[in-house]
């Protein structure tokens, strides 16, 4: 008993407390650190639960994220059961009051976006289906914007003291995106109409944006991995309506899409999802820059 | 828009077949005809993105408002049904050295249906969670766990109330349809009855560090192997614990903890209640789990290496009634460990190897050729599985192991099982 109780007396002083008087936000998606940094710069501090490469759905409450839950005075999360395999864990064994449900502090970016593809009935044996609707808001820039407004506000009222350098950080960041979407949109415009095959249900965002057609998920239910017999079906799908791209995230298996490109020669254009999917997409505007350009590349 | 461009392509039609003679006009009007047309198409293009624009700023509130009605206060509910098909070459194996639980012997023979689990969760209010998960098997229903805590205290804190898995080690307070393999290693089995759960109050603290790192203690009734297990005899139990872990990189996790049980039987029955024990029992453990993610997409490919060590120091008396011993006094220690790997190659298949052992100790005289005599054999077990897991919800593992519980003694087990889950979202828990 001796020996624990010295273990336990050591871990206190080998790592001493960093309480900071700045706001602590923990963002579940890369895509939402962006963002939180972009309002809140000097004046929060934001950790990152996820990386771009990982699939914010598949993640396990690590210890690393416990830690950062705990000093957590903002949780900024995708919401509508992205995160429903980890955040409980981590909400009930770490968090504290300021941010559980319904606290200030629990800011969900998919309350401020009506989502897409509510199903109107929901069964496990179609595959993981979100009942809340589809939580890959992100892929849209217009959404960037409607969350960033929100979380401004929400921010604002809980660091009232820095309110008017949240809002200028807001209008800074608005005006910059705004001409990029005029750019985006220029390419957009070229894009509609293209006929596109996923692999998950995880474009319809941006599809709705660009105009792009999904024909087919290489998935074969939310979450199921493709299957021979699928890949006929996709196969069939893709030809009769003449795809020529097969979009795929950093996390999404290759195989599939390898095959159907080798059956029909349709390219394989890997797109960032999120930031810091891709080499190169450290911010925001820089996801979206490429994924325009890799659709562009992928179309022409 | 549509009834413009007809129209003017209808006079251009017509332009050009009544007037032959002014085919070279005709057409360079119509080259600048559809010149003003694609510049209008690029019009309408601009205009409808402005709407779309307009419609998502103007949502700057919440838009999905919840429905309000009784049900939208259910609580998660889920179910976890497992079943399985085990042979075993050696029918009745007795682990020598030790008096072991009545869960800690190993599963039934044949095609089984395991333990059932019912869980039901929710947020009580804003200052309290609840949980409660019910065992169903053909003996009954049994409360697996039940238990109120916290929600949200400053400064890092918990509180537990009720009857809960305890933290003592890493397996111990996880539900064993998470577990890697079909079956606990041989310590687990022996040290803890296969999971040691029982009713108490526990703290938690985790500390303001960068690193996670976490202590805890818990005051218990001590009603469950191997704080006691006779319903009139419970003679209280505390645990604590602390946790430290953290990532190496980008991909790599780590998570060490150490802990203890510190229980006196006033009597603990095992053996099918023919190995009595009335003292102190002493369980002290430490236990490593590593994630390493190749790919660092967890899903693609996983390799998650475990062990934990177990050293239980006792002392009081045994009894062993088959043998006819009496009670006879016995101060010593008992260790034990297990090691384990599984590796994820293909996002649905994982292949995985555990060896366990156990380290009796020397008897004394009264005890000789009794249960609790393991005549200098460290009883031992590998096991290999490989399961496939179809989706979040569902597995099916196929184990093969070898175990030697006494000296001279085989057993070949083969255990083919299946885990579903359904209702509420599994957690996904390190």
């Amino acid at each position: 008993m001796k020996h624990l109780l010295f273990i336990c007396t050591l871990m206190v002083f080998c790592f001493p407390a960093m309480a900071k008087a700045e706001i602590n936000i923990f963002a579940c998606e890369p895509e939402w650190a962006a963002l939180a940094k972009e309002i809140g710069k000097d004046n929060v501090s934001v950790t990152a639960a996820t990386r771009g490469t990982e699939d914010p759905h598949h993640v396990r409450a690590k210890p690393s994220l416990l830690a950062a839950m705990r000093k957590a005075n903002v949780v900024f999360c995708t919401g509508a059961g992205l995160e429903a395999g980890w955040m409980p864990v981590l909400m009930q064994q770490a968090a504290g009051a300021a941010v559980q449900n319904g606290a200030v502090g629990n800011f969900m970016a998919s309350d401020y976006i009506a989502l897409m593809d509510k199903p109107q009935r929901v069964d496990r044996s179609m595959g993981d289906v979100h009942p809340e609707g589809n939580p890959h808001i992100q892929t849209d820039p217009r959404n960037i914007l409607v969350v960033g407004k929100a979380f401004t506000e929400r921010l604002s009222q809980l660091d009232a003291a820095h309110a008017s350098a949240y809002q200028a950080n807001l209008a800074d960041f608005t005006s910059r995106w705004q001409v990029d979407m005029k750019k985006w949109g220029a390419i957009a415009a070229k894009l509609r109409g293209t006929p596109v095959v996923v692999y998950h249900d995880e474009w319809n965002y941006l599809n709705r944006w660009l105009g792009l057609k999904e024909i087919i998920t290489l998935e074969v239910k939310p979450g199921i991995p493709p299957t021979p017999s699928h890949l006929q079906d996709v196969l069939a799908a893709s030809k009769n309506a003449d795809v020529k791209v097969i979009m795929l995230s950093p996390f999404d298996d290759e195989q599939a899409a390898e095959w159907l490109k080798g059956q029909m020669g349709a390219k394989i254009v890997k797109l960032p999802f999120t930031v810091g999917g891709i080499d190169g997409t450290d911010t925001l505007e820089a996801t979206f820059d490429r994924t325009l350009q890799a659709l562009e590349g992928g179309t022409s | 828009m549509t009834r413009i461009f007809m129209g003017t392509v209808c006079m251009t039609v017509l332009l050009s077949l009544s007037a032959p003679a002014w085919a070279e006009d005709t057409a360079s009007e119509l080259q600048s005809l559809k010149a003003e047309i694609a510049k209008m198409q690029e019009r309408i293009n601009q205009l409808e993105q402005a709407q779309q624009q307009a419609a998502v700023a103007a949502s700057a509130a919440p838009v999905s408002g919840a429905q309000s009605n009784d049900n939208a206060f259910n609580p998660a509910i889920s179910a976890v049904l497992n079943g399985h098909f085990s042979a075993f070459s050696n029918k009745n194996p007795t682990v020598a050295g030790f008096g072991t639980g009545d869960d800690g012997k190993h599963g039934s023979q044949g095609l089984s249906l395991d333990e059932s689990e019912l869980g039901i969760s929710s947020n009580v209010d804003d200052k309290f969670a609840a949980q409660i998960t019910a065992s169903l098997s053909e003996a009954g229903a049994s409360v697996e766990e039940a238990y109120v805590k916290s929600l949200g205290l400053p400064g890092g804190l918990g509180f537990k109330a009720g009857r809960f898995l305890q933290p003592v080690g890493y397996l111990n307070e996880h539900h064993g349809h998470t577990d890697d393999f079909a079956d606990r290693p041989l310590p687990s089995r022996i040290f803890l009855n296969n999971e040691y759960k029982d009713d108490g109050v526990g703290m938690s603290w985790i500390l303001p560090t960068n690193t996670y790192a976490e202590i805890g203690g818990s005051a218990l009734r001590g009603d469950d192997f191997p704080a006691g297990n006779v319903d009139q005899a419970h003679s209280g139990a505390w645990a604590a614990y602390s946790k430290i872990g953290g990532d190496i990189g980008a991909n790599q996790n780590w998570l060490l903890g150490f802990s203890t049980l510190q229980a006196s039987p006033s009597l603990r029955k095992g053996n099918d209640d023919t190995v009595k024990f009335i003292g102190d029992s002493d369980l002290y453990l430490a236990s490593v789990r590593y994630i390493w993610d190749p790919t660092g997409n967890s899903l693609e490919k996983e390799l998650t290496l475990q062990g934990e060590y177990f050293w239980r120091k006792e002392d009081g008396t045994y009894e062993d009634t088959g043998a006819v011993t009496g009670a006879v006094p016995f101060n010593g220690g008992q260790t034990g460990w297990y090691a384990q790997g599984v590796y994820k190659f293909l996002p649905q298949w994982r292949v995985g190897a555990r060896y366990s052992q156990l380290n009796p100790d020397n008897v004394p005289a009264g005890l000789v050729a009794s249960a609790l005599d393991a005549h200098e054999h460290n009883p031992w077990n590998a096991a290999l599985m490989t399961d496939w897991t179809n989706s979040e919800f569902s597995r099916v593992r196929l184990q093969y192991g070898h175990e030697n519980p006494a000296a001279g003694k085989q057993d070949d087990q083969i255990i083919l099982q299946y885990i579903m889950a359904i209702g509420a979202h599994p957690a996904h828990t390190f």
